[in-house]
């Protein structure tokens, strides 16, 4: 029953000099939330001085961390999508035996606590592991090496990656590509030519979502890898041995990747989905 | 040659049942049917994106039942058009000819040679969006003529346009098939698009074919009060047939009574049954007519509608009755609403089902 319904019929009066309480208290939760988030934000970049800025784009090791966090959160995003963009296709065009239970394992890093992601890749990655023990032997080491950070990076953004994808080939209408097979194509070329057109922008969108991801990642790559330093650890690092002054810089110059890759998704969303 | 064989379709949860249908080749063939009842997953199933459950899809007497879609040599328009959003119109209508066999001054010499055919050489490189229903209408079709397909498949061509445009499209369309000489089957819920366009025609009902013939044929003899009503033939009644002397004699003479009316018609079998009454062959006078009919009962006008030329008054005449006069003749007899008249209608006009 809404409220307009309780109200005795013949009291017209009652609800034009109603104040619209409920929309005063939605209003009000709604602004506190907003504080919340654009608060804290707001007061890191107020410490963005000349001076501090400077003085993290001279601090040599932040700016390796950066670079080395910028290029493995690539390499995490890229592998992430050679093996995650044709399986979105599959689970967004055929239906099959376990599909639902696939795409219930892709979606399944979302709620796994980061730590214990790191823990479980330790487990499975390290060089006494089966699967560690096959890498090793071709040269790749996971504990404490660049691997090691690409594979926690890739376990927690992966899922944004397949599920974002997934739903931009979703949004390609099947009869577009079942136009295009009568006139003439083959499933394979109606798919470059129709199917990952269409979808490119959603998939791109749900590629740089994962990339950020993986570029803020902490819990799990601190387990995995502590040193090199990615930029979340070092800011960890820092505010720890040092203190909150030396954290600040290095967490401002992320906080600008941060928001430039924001910026660049909200472009590349398409118009209805912003 | 389109020769569908015994085909058993699933859409959703029902199947389309038994359907056996020939558009010979060059024809113009249409499949009507209610709002849901599967005719578009038909339509995918003759280019090959569905496959059937039993039954086969030939085409030009080949049995293409198992062939991809792309080897089929089948244009398909389905009724939102579905033209592809990243291209312009003129990559459009392009697109099944890149694969082809012309080189890219043929090409595009195609694509104008169509866009002349369709009136729309202005829109060739213009985005395909806003553009009006009419002109995507034309698009998604010079785009499926483009490859000449020996086989054009139309769902509900005309269902996203306006009147005006429906009327002008139906005739272009007609032309084109002539011009292309493609093979065409075209499905529709609109009985008066098969009455214009097609040279043969099929009634679906529920999952299965409930009539197939000539266009006027299935209109002027629906075999089936569903039938009847569904391609608005006219007034259906329920009522029961009845000899009017004994006898054994096939077709006789009978009355046909549903509720106040009786009838006298000429009749194949007694029992229950369903009288057909085409507007146009209920006639409406001021006084009774003289002459031989002698089913005449008196009726008061409800409405009278103007459609053009033609007018149909809807009478009471105890049931509801529909007659369609000419506007002039409606106007002459002055028939408007209350007005009482008199409805006469030949025994052999009653068309029992």
């Amino acid at each position: 029953m809404t409220p307009k319904d309780s109200l005795p019929s013949g009291a017209p009066s009652a609800i034009r000099t109603r104040v619209p309480w409920s929309r005063v208290a939605l209003a009000t939760l709604g602004a506190l939330l907003v504080v919340f988030i654009v608060g804290p934000l707001l007061r890191l970049l107020f410490l963005a001085t000349p001076a501090s800025m400077g003085e993290a784009l001279r601090d040599q090791e932040l700016l390796a961390s950066i670079a080395l966090t910028l290029g493995t959160a690539t390499a995490a995003t890229l592998i992430g999508a050679l093996l995650g963009v044709p399986l979105a296709y599959l689970l967004a065009r055929r239906s099959f035996r376990g599909r639902r239970f696939i795409e219930a394992v892709v979606e399944l890093p979302v709620v796994i606590p980061h730590p214990v992601a790191g823990i479980a890749l330790l487990l499975f990655l390290g060089r006494h592991s089966a699967v560690g023990g096959i890498f090793a032997k071709f040269g790749i080491e996971f504990v404490s090496h660049i691997p090691g950070i690409v594979a926690g990076m890739l376990f927690v953004s992966v899922p944004i990656l397949v599920s974002g994808a997934r739903e931009a080939f979703r949004s390609v209408d099947p009869r577009l590509e079942r136009v295009a097979r009568t006139l003439g194509d083959p499933p394979a070329t109606v798919f470059r030519r129709v199917t990952l057109p269409l979808a490119g922008r959603g998939i791109l969108a749900a590629a740089v979502l994962a990339w950020a991801r993986a570029v803020s990642e902490f819990g799990a790559i601190v387990i995995l890898t502590y040193n090199p330093q990615v930029a979340s650890v070092l800011i960890y690092d820092r505010f720890t041995t040092i203190g909150l002054p030396a954290a600040v810089p290095a967490a401002l110059l992320l906080l600008a990747v941060a928001l430039g890759v924001f910026a660049l998704v909200r472009v590349l969303q398409p118009a209805e989905r912003r | 040659m389109i020769r569908l064989d015994g085909l058993s379709v699933r859409v959703g949860d029902f199947l389309l049942q038994d359907i056996s249908f020939e558009v010979p080749s060059g024809g113009y063939g249409l499949l009507i049917g209610p709002s849901g009842s599967g005719k578009t997953t038909l339509l995918e199933t003759v280019a090959g994106h569905v496959p059937p459950v039993t039954g086969r899809v030939h085409l030009h007497g080949e049995d293409v039942t198992d062939l991809a879609p792309e080897r089929r040599g089948v244009g398909f328009v389905y009724q939102n058009y579905h033209l592809f959003p990243h291209l312009d119109v003129r990559d459009n209508i392009r697109y099944g000819l890149l694969r082809g066999p012309l080189q890219a001054a043929e090409q595009l010499e195609r694509v104008r040679e169509l866009a002349s055919l369709l009136g729309i050489e202005a829109l060739l490189g213009r985005s395909i969006h806003g553009l009006s229903g009419g002109e995507t209408q034309r698009v998604a079709l010079a785009r499926a003529l483009a490859p000449r397909p020996s086989i054009l498949l139309l769902d509900e061509p005309f269902a996203a346009v306006d009147p005006a445009t429906r009327h002008m499209l139906r005739r272009e369309l007609r032309a084109i098939h002539t011009h292309e000489k493609v093979t065409t089957l075209q499905v529709t819920h609109d009985f008066d698009e098969a009455l214009r366009l097609g040279d043969v025609v099929a009634v679906l009902a529920e999952g299965r074919i409930a009539q197939l013939g000539r266009p006027d044929e299935v209109f002027r003899f629906p075999n089936s009060a569903f039938v009847a009503r569904f391609i608005g033939t006219g007034t259906v009644l329920r009522g029961e047939v009845t000899r009017q002397t004994a006898g054994e004699d096939s077709p006789f003479s009978a009355w046909f009574e549903s509720g106040p009316l009786r009838f006298e018609v000429v009749a194949e079998r007694e029992g229950a049954a369903h009288a057909v009454l085409r507007p146009e062959d209920l006639m409406l006078s001021r006084e009774p007519l003289t002459g031989s009919a002698r089913n005449r009962f008196p009726a008061v006008v409800n409405r009278v509608e103007r459609v053009g030329p033609v007018s149909y008054v809807h009478v009471d005449a105890g049931r509801p009755l529909t007659a369609a006069v000419t506007t002039a003749s409606a106007a002459e007899l002055g028939l408007d609403a209350g007005v009482e008249v008199v409805v006469t209608v030949k025994a052999t006009a009653i068309h029992l089902v």
